[in-house]
């Protein structure tokens, strides 16, 4: 009996050993290296090998990644019907609390992964600008709504003001939205309120300011419902005194997604335990400076704790990759016009994981204590077995790094004017210092009245300049 | 070695943080959860966010279709121009920083003006155009006697207006919003307002 069950440890250790240290990007490196290459056929197909993820506990990512491969690839209905999975995963998202249980003996990967709230915004983007390209404003419009609700639910789920409640670009998307369909009370709703995150909680979390695009399409907004009080208080907030409303015959809303965004891996912390003074037991890393005491007034567990020696906490950290291209403008004619951030997808995810670090760390001091406890009580009934539960405990300790990889790293835009019939524009993107410049040529037929949508995803980062789509 | 910022502030919280969820973890796997629909009717008031909701539209529809049915003004005004008024609906305005749909209270209000039979109805500006459009179409493929014929809409007499303002003050937590309603009938041909109806609506939210 004990000969099979060193069997069984010895195995899942060998596994665990082979599979279990590689992050959720590493483990993918076929798809992502294709996918960063911008050989995005190919990326499709090795995502069509993964399809039995689309079952697993990281479904949302797959629903996520080929939907958005077959938006860059102009595949908009097929496209979103992924979109339309991972949105409706979302909501049927419920804690699995057996799973939830079990990741404190293992590690956080058991546990269904249920995307960050930043990623369930962005999906209904991805979906609202493949409705909008399909020229099918209506559609778009409900998903104009759904972020709505997303965004109460955001705003409702987090009490403190530190968190990231609000998110300007969404507002400022919901406004472009709502343009489009020429509900311009709902555009200047939208438009405002943008604006009001980028002044308050943008410029202070991420040192944004509101795009010009924004403020131009505030005021043409409040302009054509007539609110003509506050089309004269923002052009004065915003210094555009001489400001006057676009009669264009028709326009284009250009959106650049630049590079990719951050991937998550894993730092670990090794700490030590030892006694303290009055009942308490300290987690210690001398490397560090950490130290956590906590209260232990059973006297046998704090022998028994004292018999531990150290273990490893993993955690979830992100690399950002950053950008090859710093800045973008288009040219029609002699008139240019830059493409400006709206977005820091990077920042939004970094300083998403920072506000939640605390709960982080509770959760990998619990398992790790957890791990050690289970192990401490078998030591006293078999210490060879102890010693090999204490291996796979390291070997299973992981930190959760999936996360929706494929997105870009930022969010630019800018609203062209054009002429009814055909319109030459080119894109112009920068690298650091206008160091490199690369330029692409589109043509547009459009109609009187008709606003053309546009997204182009360049997917150079610093460490690969690879290609565009 | 990666260490995030402001790393060692954390340190007291996360000892309550792990206790807290050793206790909510225990509490959790006591208590599965599952999904549970209850229908209800349509008249409960239930408030989740404290934002605008359908007890809202509920109560703007019934006091302005209370104010409109026993107007005065809206009585003599129908019995100087000796038949029913047309109604048509115009702008209704939202300068609050909610997307709310007022159709949710407005079609409640013609629903009950329509039932009342204090005045007649006509289309707004968006059907009009379907429905000229069917009419121009019937003209070349309807069979004659069926068509519908040109110079026979009625022309309203008042259009309904609106405007919804919204004052927030938040402070700790705490969320006081004020939204008030105004709607008004004005008579096409003089730019007269014949009627008024409003309604404010204050909540305090705690969070």
């Amino acid at each position: 009996m004990k000969q099979l069950l060193f069997r069984i440890v010895f195995i899942t250790l060998t596994f665990t050993a082979i599979t279990g240290c590689a992050s959720y990007y590493q483990k993918h490196a076929d798809f992502n290296s294709e996918f960063e290459h911008g050989d995005l056929k190919r990326a499709l197909e090795t995502l069509g090998r993964y399809q039995n993820e689309s079952e697993s506990k990281t479904r949302f990512i797959y629903f996520v990644n080929k939907g958005l491969l077959l938006s860059i690839l102009g595949e908009y209905e097929e496209s979103n019907s992924y979109l339309e999975k991972a949105f409706l995963f979302g909501e049927d998202y419920r804690i699995n609390y057996v799973n939830e249980a079990t990741s404190y003996f293992t590690n956080p990967n058991v546990v269904l992964y249920k995307g960050e709230d930043h990623e369930h915004l962005m999906l209904l983007y991805f979906k609202a600008i493949n409705f909008l390209k399909l020229g099918k404003s209506e559609d778009a419009l409900v998903e104009c709504r759904r972020l709505n609700i997303r965004l109460n639910q955001l705003g409702d789920k987090y009490v403190s003001e530190e968190k990231l409640q609000r998110n300007a670009f969404i507002h400022t998307l919901m406004g472009i939205i709502y343009q489009a369909a020429k509900d311009y009370n709902n555009a200047f709703i939208a438009y405002r309120n943008a604006i009001e995150v980028y002044e308050n909680d943008y410029s202070k979390m991420f040192g944004m300011s509101p795009p010009e695009q924004l403020k131009k399409d505030l005021l043409d907004a409040a302009w054509r419902i007539d609110f003509m009080d506050e089309f004269d208080s923002y052009k004065n907030k915003f210094e555009m005194t001489d400001y006057q409303p676009s009669s264009q015959d028709a326009d284009l809303v250009f959106f650049w997604h630049n590079g990719l965004g951050p991937i998550k891996a894993e730092w670990s912390i090794n700490f030590v335990i030892a006694p303290g003074p009055d009942h308490m037991m300290v987690f210690n890393n001398n490397e560090l400076g950490l130290s956590f005491p906590f209260q232990v007034d059973d006297e046998k567990e704090r022998r028994d704790l004292s018999n531990l020696q150290f273990f490893r906490v993993a955690f979830p950290r992100y690399v950002e990759r950053p950008v090859y291209y710093m800045s973008a403008k288009i040219e029609r004619g002699s008139d240019s016009y830059d493409l400006q951030l709206a977005e820091d997808i990077n920042k939004i995810a970094f300083y998403s994981l920072n506000q939640r670090m605390l709960q982080e760390f509770a959760k990998g001091l619990l398992r790790a204590a957890l791990k050690k406890a289970a192990e401490q009580s078998i030591r006293k009934k078999d210490d060879r077995l102890g010693a090999v539960l204490g291996m796979v405990n390291a070997l299973t300790e992981k930190a959760d790094t999936r996360n929706w990889q494929t997105l870009p790293h930022s969010i630019y835009y800018s609203r062209i004017p054009l002429q009814e019939g055909k319109n030459d524009v080119k894109l112009l993107l920068f690298s650091e210092q206008n160091q490199d410049s690369i330029s692409y040529n589109f043509t547009y037929q459009v109609k009187k009245g008709e606003t053309l949508f546009h997204t182009f995803s360049s997917l150079e980062t610093v460490a690969a300049p690879y290609r565009y789509y | 070695m990666y260490l995030p910022a402001g790393f060692l502030n954390y340190t007291p919280k996360i000892i309550c943080m792990t206790r807290l969820f050793i206790a909510a973890l225990a509490l959790f796997c006591l208590s599965c959860q599952t999904r549970s629909v209850t229908r209800i009717t349509p008249e409960t008031q239930m408030d989740l966010s404290g934002r605008w909701n359908d007890s809202d539209s509920r109560i703007v529809a019934e006091k302005m279709i209370n104010e409109l049915l026993t107007s005065p003004k809206f009585k003599t005004y129908a019995e100087e121009l000796g038949r029913k008024p047309a109604i048509v609906v115009g702008l209704i305005r939202n300068k609050t920083s909610e997307h709310i749909d007022a159709n949710n209270y407005i079609k409640k209000l013609e629903v009950a003006i329509y039932n009342s039979e204090i005045a007649e109805l006509v289309e707004s500006e968006e059907f009009r155009d379907k429905l000229r459009l069917e009419r121009a179409q019937q003209q070349d493929f309807a069979e004659p006697s069926t068509v519908s014929e040109w110079g026979k809409e009625i022309g309203a007499n008042l259009m309904l207006f609106g405007e919804m303002t919204s004052e927030t003050d938040t402070s700790n937590g705490k969320r006081i919003v004020n939204y008030i309603t105004t709607l008004f009938l004005t008579d096409i041909e003089t730019n007269k307002r014949v009627w008024y109806g409003q309604q404010e609506i204050k909540k305090f939210v705690k969070n």
